[in-house]
């Protein structure tokens, strides 16, 4: 085969398959960036985003944590409609709401209000690129990651001349590849 | 062309949706029924044996959602329960939720051995999240260097102090898990 039939051949090939890339693409690169940033420590927890408010609330009068105190602190917060548990532990009460929480010190009295909203379609993207559905998404994910590779080596020979492998697209290509070399080098 | 594709992609769509029906709904069976107050003295004679448990989801793990503590009432007894391969996830949601979990009783033994590699994992400069044991209480995900090695340390205690050559730890592996609603 022509060197020229052969190009052909491969743009064709990287063209299709980079179209059925765009979706896996995207949601590997969004929830990417969330999860590097969660475990840098930027963000408190992946799927949900979380606020805090400190307060401080009146202890229960006779030092025992009744239902009734539970309700009296949710009442003042207006979170009362949202209750649905407290757990209490040896000098705190943390009472869970439908999307956050009361956590109080009952030596105190100081007690933080957690919020939590879910970051819809992240959340989503997150359990695809944890792969938690496993089954036979392993094995689509698989494929996927075979076909980044493809394209990864098929992309090397789109163009020819000046912008392809051998002038430009060579010195490029190396620099992508020392980059993460060099923070392997600097940082472990 | 275009009209076959999409019939495609919906009988694909039904036949995955199909396949996440199992997990739903626990059928208790001939399963050892376990309480979260009682769990530590019940675990010893039933390790590998499937049980079901009642509790509170004190806590989900934030990193993959592998895993929960269950309490019941005070947080002083948490049980570990971690996800099988049937669980998606332990969602962030269900903390506070009381749930039904269906699953294998696990132990894990912590001998001098394992604590002497936990702590060389420890003073890595890049530490391992998996390492060591999960204990479930405010912030242990968050746990520096030098809260760890006193985790250790204590354990060194404990296992000194109970006379035998491992610590005994138990968890329970779901394979099904339900939100009891009130």
């Amino acid at each position: 085969m022509q060197i020229k039939t052969l190009r052909r051949w491969n743009n064709a090939i990287h063209r299709d398959v980079g179209y059925l890339c765009v979706g896996m693409t995207l949601i590997y690169a969004i929830s990417g960036i969330v999860l590097n940033h969660f475990k840098s420590g930027d963000l408190v927890h992946p799927d949900y985003a979380k606020s805090y408010k400190e307060i401080t609330v009146p202890l229960p009068k006779d030092g025992s944590v009744t239902q009734a105190y539970v309700f009296s602190v949710l009442d003042r917060l207006g979170e009362k409609d949202h209750y649905k548990s407290h757990v209490l532990g040896t000098k705190s009460l943390e009472i869970f709401l439908t999307m956050g929480s009361v956590y109080i010190d009952l030596t105190s009295g100081a007690a933080q209000v957690e919020k939590k909203t879910p970051r819809y379609g992240i959340r989503e993207f997150n359990l695809l690129h944890y792969n938690n559905i496993k089954k036979l998404y392993t094995w689509f994910s698989d494929l996927y990651a075979v076909a980044l590779i493809f394209l990864a080596i098929t992309g090397m020979f789109v163009l020819k001349g000046k912008n392809g492998i051998l002038k430009r697209g060579a010195w490029l290509t190396l620099i992508g590849i020392l980059l993460p070399a060099l923070f392997l080098l600097f940082y472990t | 062309m275009s009209r076959k594709l999409f019939f495609s992609i919906g009988i694909m769509a039904l036949i995955l949706s199909s396949c996440n029906m199992g997990s739903r709904g626990i059928d208790p069976g001939d399963a050892v029924k376990v309480a979260v107050a009682s769990f530590e003295k019940q675990a010893e004679g039933i390790v590998e044996k499937t049980v079901v448990i009642e509790g509170t989801v004190l806590h989900t793990c934030k990193h993959s959602g592998k895993r929960m503590f269950l309490v019941d009432g005070n947080d002083s007894i948490r049980v570990e329960v971690t996800a099988g391969k049937e669980i998606t996830k332990f969602d962030e949601k269900l903390v506070g939720s009381r749930v039904r979990v269906l699953g294998v009783l696990k132990e894990e033994k912590i001998d001098e051995k394992y604590l002497n590699e936990w702590e060389n994992e420890v003073r890595k400069p890049q530490e391992n999240h998996n390492a060591g044991v999960h204990t479930g209480a405010q912030g242990h995900e968050d746990q520096g260097t030098q809260d760890k090695l006193d985790q250790i340390n204590s354990l060194r205690e404990d296992l000194k102090k109970s006379g035998k050559d491992h610590l005994s730890f138990y968890s329970i592996e779901a394979s099904k898990f339900e939100e009891i609603k009130k």
